[in-house]
């Protein structure tokens, strides 16, 4: 071998290994401003965030550095917080399950209907998902009122005699949840439903069911997964949702994010509000593996 | 006997749940639209019903405030800066999931992903404490408009990956193979073949993530101050005080923008069928 081939040979081992090395950069190249956004904006903010709630709170300051378990006691000991923990698991339990039940109803009705009405359907239900969760809010805060559309329609219509007003009650902070979690609901159940062989509803109805039943032993059993992911999504949306309930409810529905705002904006007591956001978080993570298992679970068992 | 007579009722019980139901599902959602479009032409300084006098008196208010104009300027500089820097970042490591081997690929998905999973309330929290106090060479992070996009970007970002994702699967790979064969080297590859046959999926992630900026209002709350406020803050503080007829024209003024960013995706859409049908 020549001195010439050899310095050819290592000049190309050179610049394929040159090569090589730029090929397994690549990825994380492409991929650095994506982890940069996640890493820095969230992973450090999320540890801080831990930090901070073990943090001291001493007069009116808005942390002292420290160590103290005294906000997680708080927070599982005051009945004022304890309260906002049980409101946000009832609020997100029952708007979640009527999400779903309307969500299915809803998809089962688009599902269904002639393929011409589906686009018109999709759009609708498309609309609480462009608008602004503050336009949806204020939407309702003109329907609800003494002088608002509701009363003044059932006024004029002669339903009742005099002004009423469910501004300000659970059942408008219902309403309003349920508004605002649907779409996702609808379009998780559209997409299980599609993929649903219709002519099982006709081979259902020929061999003698009604549609109850067709329903009961058909289409549920088809569709619980979805059913169960639409449930989990709504509650997680509906826990984390604090501005709906706090602005259409009554001033005593404290949910935790409506305590973490404020503790952080309007107390200045920046470890109780990440202390809140901690223990707001780990129950989000709690359902998502919770769904995950009976997922699992479920899938397992039909294959 | 009467199980005759079931079968023949229970059609005609569905049919009507069936009318009802749609009623109902048509209403619940166009009430609050419905409303709020017709207030915001109400002349009156209160909100209430029935509405006496027309006008847009409101909203030649909106626009004579420089308060409100500020605020939509501020959220729609906020909302463009959200939807360039998630979608680049979304697009970029989307193409690095399609065409690589990577180490740790679920961990490093689930991680990407997170994000979108967490209420607004706690990422607005975390950014703010962590980012709130800290300035680099006199430049404040606490109350300025980046910050938040960069907030923002934490939602709008894993949507247009997951996006990006899927409609990166959709490709004919033997196209970028030959633009290989021809001597196109990968960066030009990607900017000048595999880009231009996913501009669809780049355009709505875009648009997606501008709205998600748009409409976003609690972690904006957490991020700015009086200066940087967006449109929804405004809007979420003044509903505190009091709501006047200007709220429901904000309301319509953000749901146009939002119906003008749609619009154009269908013009998009449009256009790009056409190309293929040629």
């Amino acid at each position: 071998m020549t001195a010439a081939t050899q310095a050819a040979d290592d000049l190309h081992a050179t610049q394929r290994a040159a090569q090589a090395r730029r090929k397994a950069l690549a990825p994380w190249l492409l991929m650095l401003p994506a982890l940069v956004i996640v890493l820095v904006f969230f992973g450090i903010p999320t540890l801080y965030m831990v930090r901070m709630s073990f943090n001291l709170h001493i007069d009116q300051r808005l942390y002292v550095p420290g160590f103290t378990f005294e906000h997680y006691v708080n927070l599982f000991s005051n009945p004022l917080f304890t309260n906002a923990i049980l409101t946000t698991i009832r609020l997100a339990l029952i708007a979640s399950l009527a999400t779903v039940a309307i969500g299915y109803a809803f998809a089962l009705l688009v599902w269904l209907k002639p393929a011409r009405w589906r686009l018109l359907f999709i759009g609708l239900a498309l609309a609480p998902l462009l608008i602004s969760e503050i336009a949806i809010i204020f939407g309702w805060w003109m329907f609800f009122p003494k002088n608002g559309l509701l009363s003044y329609a059932l006024l004029s219509s002669g339903l009742v005699t005099e002004k009423i007003s469910l501004m300000y009650t659970e059942f408008a902070a219902f309403v309003g949840l349920v508004y605002v979690t649907l779409p996702y609901c609808f379009f998780i159940l559209l997409s299980i439903f599609d993929g649903i062989d219709k002519r099982l509803l006709e081979a259902s109805a020929d061999l003698g069911a009604p549609p109850s039943r067709t329903f009961r032993e058909v289409m549920l059993p088809l569709t619980w997964t979805g059913i169960l992911v639409a449930f989990s999504q709504s509650f997680i949306w509906t826990m984390g949702t604090y501005a709906t309930p706090s602005a259409l409810g009554p001033d005593t529905l404290w949910t935790m994010g409506f305590l973490i705002q404020e503790q952080m904006l309007g107390k200045h007591n920046w470890p109780m509000a990440s202390a809140f956001a901690v223990v707001l978080v780990v129950g989000v993570a709690a359902v998502m593996t919770l769904t995950r298992s009976l997922q699992s679970e479920r899938t397992s068992f039909h294959v | 006997m009467s199980d005759a007579t079931h079968r023949s009722i229970e059609p005609v019980v569905l049919r009507v749940l069936v009318a009802a139901f749609t009623i109902f599902i048509i209403g619940y959602i166009l009430v609050p639209i419905l409303v709020t479009l017709v207030m915001s032409f109400n002349n009156a300084a209160m909100i209430r019903f029935p509405i006496a006098n027309w006008s847009a008196r409101w909203y030649a208010d909106f626009f004579a405030s420089g308060q409100w104009t500020d605020a939509l300027k501020n959220s729609i500089l906020i909302a463009l800066g959200t939807a360039v820097i998630s979608t680049t970042a979304g697009v970029l490591c989307a193409w690095a999931f399609q065409r690589f081997h990577i180490p740790f690929r679920d961990m490093w998905y689930i991680l990407i992903m997170m994000p979108l999973f967490m209420p607004g309330v706690v990422l607005g929290l975390g950014v703010a404490i962590a980012f709130g106090g800290l300035s680099i060479g006199g430049y404040a992070f606490y109350g300025s408009r980046e910050l938040v996009m960069v907030a923002h970007s934490l939602w709008a970002m894993p949507l247009v990956f997951m996006l990006m994702e899927a409609t990166f699967k959709t490709i004919d790979y033997r196209i970028v193979e030959a633009s290989h064969d021809l001597g196109g080297g990968p960066v030009r590859t990607f900017f000048e073949v595999v880009l231009p046959l996913v501009s669809t999926g780049i355009v709505s992630s875009m648009l997606f993530a501008f709205v998600i900026s748009l409409n976003e209002f609690v972690m904006a709350l957490f991020l700015t101050d009086r200066d940087t406020q967006t449109l929804p803050v405004l809007m979420w503080l003044s509903l505190r005080s009091a709501g006047t007829p200007r709220l429901a024209v904000a309301s319509v003024i953000l749901a146009l923008t939002v119906f003008a960013c749609l619009t154009i995706i269908m013009l998009w859409y449009v256009r790009q069928l056409r190309k293929v049908s040629r």
